[in-house]
Order: structure tokens, then sequence, then C-alpha cells
């Protein structure tokens, strides 16, 4: 019974590769990068700042691969949902944009090639914190463009004016805060974001929480240990408290309140910058600053987001897909093109292109700070053993169902608590062991 | 008989293209969900060695059924037709009988302004709702607050009216329409009859208008109940505003939810077809009902 169903998927797959092929125009050599009749094309599609601006920069530089690329939405505003579709559908483009969280989501569905056998010397360019993340189940699945480790943006005009020094740790954040909206009752220090699960499990992460792990072949979920319940009740506080402000992530309405001068500082990754603030608000340059982002004792970070490029499975041009991502995530001109010319902030994860990145980046919204330098200092501090689990869709879909009701009388302690319950039976569904 | 016979070719010929289109668009979709349904997809250990489909029998169906987020969204439903029907049906009626008395002035223009909101795409409507809801962007609320009167659009116990809101925005105009219309078609001299017994511009409205367009308002409610079940659009957009309006908040939600983000499709099947057979039963009821009221 099973067979009829996978023999259908996979004719339509194949209907659709035939069309791809037929499609590429004279480049018959499927597979082969170097094939004599013309250039392999192959299609990529992602939402991450500069990839256009990258993607024209390769095409002009090579003659044997030529790469078709398409905007899509960001993952959560509809773009995983767009690649799913694809991938079910068998008509999926070879190289996709996948965030570190939801990597392990694809793979068990099958969705993606076994890098493995291509990425041998590759492999080597990446620190091996952010290679593990790419790593299951003992194969290489896809190939990590930036580290995302996190900082403290802050209004250095309105902290200096009001005598407010940027905290420290999470005490002095919440101190601040309270300074904050003594300074300017209209104004607060920050955003809990109850639709972006994957910004709490980054301070989760920070604080030593460890919501998955594998022993031999199963999975542990702890998805409320004590350290991401003491996030939990901390963040709550502050939302009680009325210390931060409760808005969706890069919402209108937190653009909005950025914009107004209402929201003074915000935790988020070295992408932030480019992607949230400095895009938004170009008549605030000058005032923002970077600092270490606010730990519980020792300086530490998690990752909030990140991209990772990975090749489908149905792709019959995989060499010519990692030559790509290979050339994307550590070739000099690839990151100068994407920081210098595309104006984003990302943090490579290739350790060789840091300094690259550090010199393409024009510092002058940050006021001449050197924006990369804080980047380093918290990438290497990023803590080590975190691990996805393999289902962060029905996961995030819990947590942000009940986030959402933190504001009307729901806590996120036992948001955590629902979460925890609804992915060990997800996994259970799926038949996946856990222990 | 060779007439006839052409006649039915004709017949054939015309009516093809309806039934090529019900076929491909409706039946077809529809057997396939039904065959989704009945298949899960499977792992084991880990889980990163790919997935199997399998055979499970009536375990979509079963698994939709105990989950408390899918019936929820039946509960939705019947807040939402509950407080909106009466209001869209009652509002759209009051507007028509408006529009019909012998005392409007300029019924042309008032019948295009009123429908014109139906003109606009659920989803572009729902986005304008969305900005006009926004404290810090809409002028709504910000005049509202100037005036005293603080009211979040966007909070959790307000969910289901802001629902509401757009939903009248969107439809009184079209059902006033179809009110007025019905109403136009009641012949005059049972009208002119009324108003030589004696009876008044309300009374008449309430006496003789009424029941007699009763069967448009039955259709109205019919349609609009169905419509109501397959509610998405609307708190889709408010989905990321609104914390109340979670990502299951309606049947339909939840098997977008299945699907797209839990990579289900088994479980978005099931629930597709579960949410059609309640849709059928609910319009045989309403049926039912609305005959036996014709009749009687």
């Amino acid at each position: 019974m099973r067979h009829k169903i996978r023999t259908r998927l996979g004719a339509i797959g194949a209907l659709a590769a035939l069309g791809l092929v037929a499609a590429c125009g004279g480049g018959g050599a499927s597979g082969g990068a170097t094939g004599s009749s013309g250039p392999t094309e192959i299609t990529f599609w992602t939402w991450t700042k500069g990839s256009a601006e990258v993607v024209d920069a390769f095409n002009a530089l090579h003659t044997d691969v030529t790469v078709k690329f398409e905007q899509i939405p960001s993952g959560a505003a509809g773009g995983y949902t767009k690649m799913t579709n694809a991938i079910k559908a068998g008509n999926a483009p070879d190289v996709l944009n996948i965030e570190y969280p939801v990597l392990p989501d694809y793979v068990s569905q099958g969705s993606l090639a076994d890098l493995t056998p291509h990425v041998g010397e590759l492999k080597s360019k990446f620190p091996d914190q952010i290679r593990a993340l790419t790593e299951l189940g003992g194969k290489t699945w896809a190939v990590p463009l930036d580290a995302s480790p996190m900082v403290l943006y802050y209004r250095k005009d309105f902290f200096d004016a009001n005598g407010i020094t940027p905290p420290k740790t999470w005490d002095d954040y919440k101190a601040a805060a309270a300074k904050v909206k003594q300074a300017d009752p209209k104004a607060r220090i920050g955003t809990f974001f109850p639709d972006d699960p994957g910004h709490f499990a980054s301070l989760a992460w920070q604080a030593g929480g460890k919501w998955f792990g594998t022993s031999g072949d199963s999975w542990n979920v702890s998805i409320d240990d004590p350290k991401s319940k003491e996030v939990a009740d901390y963040w709550q506080g502050l939302v009680s408290d009325d210390l931060v402000r409760v808005q969706s992530a890069f919402s209108q309405e937190w653009n909005a309140s950025v914009k107004a001068g209402e929201t003074v500082a915000y935790v988020g990754a070295s992408w932030g910058a480019g992607s949230a603030l400095r895009a938004n608000q170009p008549d605030q340059a000058g005032k923002w600053a970077v600092a270490p982002i606010p730990n519980w004792g020792t300086p530490a970070s998690g990752m909030y987001g990140g991209s990772t490029f990975a090749v489908t499975k149905d792709s019959k041009k995989v060499e010519a897909a990692v030559k790509f991502i290979s050339w994307m995530t550590t070739n000099e001109q690839a990151i100068t093109t994407r920081i210098g010319i595309a104006k984003s902030t990302m943090y490579p994860a290739a350790a060789d292109m840091v300094p690259v990145a550090a010199k393409s980046f024009d510092n002058s919204f940050f006021g001449g700070q050197d924006a990369y330098s804080v980047y380093k200092d918290a990438a290497g501090t990023i803590k080590n053993g975190w691990t996805w689990g393999p289902s962060m869709f029905a996961t995030n879909s819990t947590l942000k169902d009940s986030f959402g009701t933190v504001t009307s009388g729901g806590t996120l302690t036992d948001a955590l608590g629902k979460a925890q319950k609804s992915t060990v039976d997800e996994l259970k569904k799926r038949g996946l062991n856990v222990s | 008989m060779s007439v006839q016979k052409s006649h039915r070719g004709a017949a054939t010929l015309l009516m093809a293209p309806f039934f090529a289109l019900f076929l491909g668009t409706l039946v077809v979709p529809i057997g396939y969900a039904a065959y989704l349904s009945l298949f899960t997809e499977r792992s084991s250990g880990l889980g990163f060695g790919g997935t199997e489909t399998l055979f499970t029998g009536l375990g979509n169906y079963l698994h939709a059924l105990g989950d408390p987020a899918f019936r929820a969204g039946f509960g939705v439903i019947a807040g939402y037709v509950l407080g909106y029907i009466p209001v869209m049906v009652g509002g759209a009626l009051v507007l028509a009988l408006l529009l019909d008395s012998t005392l409007a002035r300029a019924k042309r223009f008032f019948q295009l302004t009123l429908y014109l909101p139906h003109a606009v795409p659920g989803i572009i409507a729902a986005i304008i709702w969305l900005y006009l809801y926004t404290p810090g962007l809409s002028p709504v609320v910000a005049a509202m607050r100037e005036g005293g009167l603080t009211w979040n659009f966007l909070s959790s116990d307000h969910a289901l009216s802001s629902v509401i809101n757009i939903s009248l925005w969107e439809w009184v105009g079209y059902n006033v329409v179809i009110f007025y219309a019905a109403l136009q078609a009641i012949p005059r001299e049972v009208v002119e009859a009324a108003s030589v017994d004696g009876a008044g511009e309300l009374r008449t409205a309430l006496s003789i208008k009424l029941p007699m367009i009763q069967a448009a308002v039955v259709m109205t409610v019919l349609f609009t109940v169905i419509g109501a079940l397959q509610l998405f659009t609307e708190p889709m957009i408010l989905n990321g505003a609104n914390p109340a309006v979670n990502t299951t908040w309606t049947p339909n939600m939840y098997a977008y939810d299945a699907a797209f983000r839990r990579g289900d499709y088994g479980v978005a099947a099931a629930a597709s077809i579960l949410l059609a057979l309640v849709a059928a039963l609910l319009s045989f009821v309403v049926t039912r009902i609305g005959n036996r009221k014709g009749a009687a």
C-alpha cells in the first residue's frame, strides 16, 4: 500500500525533474558541473539579505554553473510552507535556505540530499560547534552561511542622555528597564516576541537550557528544563511589570515603536542590525550602538536563527549546487558582496571570512563602532551542546500559541510544559524513539 | 428522433465544460484528500533515515477528533455564527428595507456604496483592517483614544469581535443587494393594497415585506453558516497580531497547520473531510428547517 503512494509521488517528481532538465536548454550534462555542452543551471530559493547581489556576482564569474535566483518570503512568513509544498510536489529548486532550528525537520522528512561525499574539504572551514548543527545521524546535510551570535542593540543617545549604562547581566537589564520607563513613561527597553519562539529558545540556550539531546537511538526532550523555566519566569516578570513590550517580531507595530523612539533597545542576533534595524530606521543612523548580550553571570550566547544552505533530495545537480554553496559561504568576494554592497550584517560561520566581513561592514549606523568585534566576542561565547529537535515546526506552533496568551493570564512556564508534551506526542506519532 | 438526438448532443457539449471543471476541481481533489487521509508517514529511531508511508485506516480521523485543538475550532465557529449572523442578517434587512421604502433617496448610489466593500478581496480587506486595528499605526484607534475610548482590537478578549467586524464589513452590503432584489420582486399591488388598507411604512415592512422575502433570508443564513465553517482568511491575517487567534483557531486553520507547518498531510486531509461532512450535514439540516417553515 505504501508503495503505491510513493510511486505516484515519485512519478510526479520524475516528470517535474524531466521538465527541469529539458528547460535548462542544452545543459544536458546533469550532475556534472564541468560538462562541455554549456553551463549547468541550478535554481536557488532564499530570503537571506543580499542573496540577489551574491548570485549576480557568482554568475558573472562562472561559466560552468549558472544560478537562477528566486526571492521567497522569510521562513516564518511563509517561505518554509512554500519550500515544503514544492518538495512534496516534486518541483523544488536545487538549493534551499534552511535555518539551523528546522534543518532536522527537513532531514527527518527525507527532503534533502546527503552532502557527505561532496563536502570533504569544505567542512574543515567551519568551527566544530556550528558544523555539528548540520550533521545529523552521522551525515552532512547542509553548509552553514552564518553563525548568529546574540548582542544587545541600544539607542546610545537615549541611554547617554538618561545616564543609563548598557546592562551587563539580566539583573542589570531589569534595573535598566525600570530606568528607561522612568526616564520616559512611553519608552521601553525591549520586547517579548510571543510569535517568535526561536528568540526565546536562543535565550534558553544562553542560560544553559538544553531542549533536545540524543542517547543512542532515541531522543531526550526537555523543553521545560530548569534553566529554560528560569528564563521563562524572568521574562514573565518583565512582561507583568510592564517593563518590556509584547509585540510580534519585526511587525509593523514593532517597527513603528522603534521609529517613534518608544523601543530603545533590541536583543537580537548579528543579522538583526542589517535586516531589522538599519533597513527600517535609516533616520536613526549614528544613534545606535552594540553591546554584549546581558548574561546570567558569565558571558554566554545562544544562536538566534542563522542560515544554512541545503540541496534537495530530487536535485540532479548536487555537484554544481555544492560548488555554488561553497562559493557563497567561503569565498571572499561573496562575503564582501553580501556585507559591503547588499548591507547584510550576518556573521560568517567560516572563520576565515570573519575579518573579510568586518572589513566590508559600513559602521556608520553604529556611529563608527566596530560591531563585528562585538559579534566576534559573542560568537566565542556560544554555548556548546545545543541540539535542535526533529519537529521544531510543531514545537514552535505550540509555543507560539501559548506564548500568545502571556498578556491574558497565560504563563511562559505553562507554555514550556505544553510544548514539552506536544513535542513528545508528535515524535511518538511519527514513530521516533523518545526516552 | 434525430432532433432529440442532436438536442442531446448540444446539451452534452454545452455542459461538458461544467462537468470537466466539477470533476477536476471538486470531485478529484476530494477523492485525493479521502485517499491521503488513510495514510500516515512514519520514521524510526532518531528519524534521520527518511519516512515511509503506511496505511492507517481511520487513524488520522481519530487523531483529529481526539485533538482538543480541532474540537475547539468548532467552538470558535459556533461563537462566531452566534455573534455574526444576527447582526449581519439584521443589519442587511434594515438597510434593504430602508432602500426599498418610499422615503429612500439616491437608491442607486447607496446600493453601489454598500456593495463596494464586497468587491475588495477578503485577504486585502483583512490586511487593511489589521492596519486599522494596530495601535500606533491606525488613525481609527488614535481617534478613538482622542475621544476617550480605549478599545484594543488586538487584545485576546476581542478576537472574535474583531473578526466578526471584518466579516460584517465585507458581507453586509452583499446581502443588502440580495434582500433588496427579493424586495423588488414583491408585486407592487400587494404593497399598494397594504397602504390602501391603512398600513404605514413600518407596518408594511414588518407584516408584508419581511414574510414575503423569507426564502431569501433562509438562503442567506444557510450560505453564511457554511461560509462560517470555512472561516480562514481573516483569522489567518490576524494570527500574528492577536494572541487569542492561534494557529489552529478554526478547523480550516487546523488543517492548514497540520499540512503546512507540521507536514502531516494525512491528518490535514482527515480534518478537511470531517469539516466537509459537518458542512454537508449542516446544509441538510438548515434546508430542512427552511423548507418546513416555508411550507407552514
